[in-house]
């Protein structure tokens, strides 16, 4: 019994990737199914209403670094938006030769005839917005692990009902 | 340009409206915590809506607060 125990102790490692990978997918892991829906939930729909807001140069790695690395830990959210802004940037830019020769001016002067440029304060909502998505989602992937490390699997156990004077004469 | 489409272009926001967007980021913020922190399943939706409040009424003591000190301040 002990040792079947042992063989489903969940690996810290595997929970971390999959809290990473896909929100809520950690939880899953770990036996805490209705957990898991609900933080999956509400990061995606956190993270692509910040998407929505700001469109497809809200994931911009070159112009806002911090916000970047923190829609990042949103893990395949922030990976699609990512991909989908290089892809944008490509075409609107060029490559990366050809975006080095720009200046920021003419770059933005690009953006705007595209219809994608971010202006403020529409950039600082959708960047607060997928960035905290994928902050939650850290905290999301920290607990994950903790539990993972701990070996706990499943709900949590009910708390006993405290008996009252005359149950504990019975 | 072509039409405008969810999820390429972006919304222009108000300055005003920024203010009113930050109610639903405090609920995000309150689902996830308390899904995570939470004993008893059953009793979450209870716990997020106490949060949810917590934290409004929070905010709003502190504009409240600001408002004065803007108001009176000498």
């Amino acid at each position: 019994m002990a040792s079947e125990r042992k063989k489903h102790r969940p690996l810290p490692l595997v929970a971390l990737l999959m809290a990473w990978l896909v929100p809520g997918a950690g939880h899953v892991y770990l036996g805490r199914t209705v957990r898991g829906v609900i933080i999956f939930v509400t990061i995606s729909a956190t993270f692509w209403a910040g998407v929505g807001i700001g469109g497809v140069m809200t994931a911009d790695y070159q112009n806002e670094r911090w916000w970047f690395m923190a829609e990042m830990f949103a893990g395949v959210h922030g990976l699609v938006a990512w991909h989908r802004h290089n892809q944008v940037q490509n075409k609107v830019l060029g490559g990366e030769a050809m975006r080095e020769r720009l200046s920021l001016a003419q770059a933005d002067q690009k953006l705007q005839e595209e219809g994608v440029f971010l202006p403020y304060p529409s950039d600082t909502v959708a960047r607060a917005y997928a960035g905290v998505a994928g902050l939650l989602n850290l905290l999301c992937a920290f607990d994950a692990v903790v539990l993972a490390m701990m070996g706990a699997t499943g709900e949590p156990p009910r708390t006993l009902r405290r008996r009252g004077p005359a149950e504990a004469e019975a | 340009m072509t039409a405008w489409t969810l999820f390429y272009n972006p919304v222009l926001l108000s300055s005003g409206a920024v203010l009113y967007l930050v109610l639903p980021l405090l609920a995000a913020v309150a689902v996830i915590y308390k899904t995570i922190r939470t004993k008893n399943i059953r009793r979450l939706w209870l716990e997020i809506l106490g949060l949810i409040l917590y934290m409004y009424a929070g905010l709003a003591a502190l504009c409240a607060a600001l408002w004065l000190l803007m108001r009176y301040w000498k």
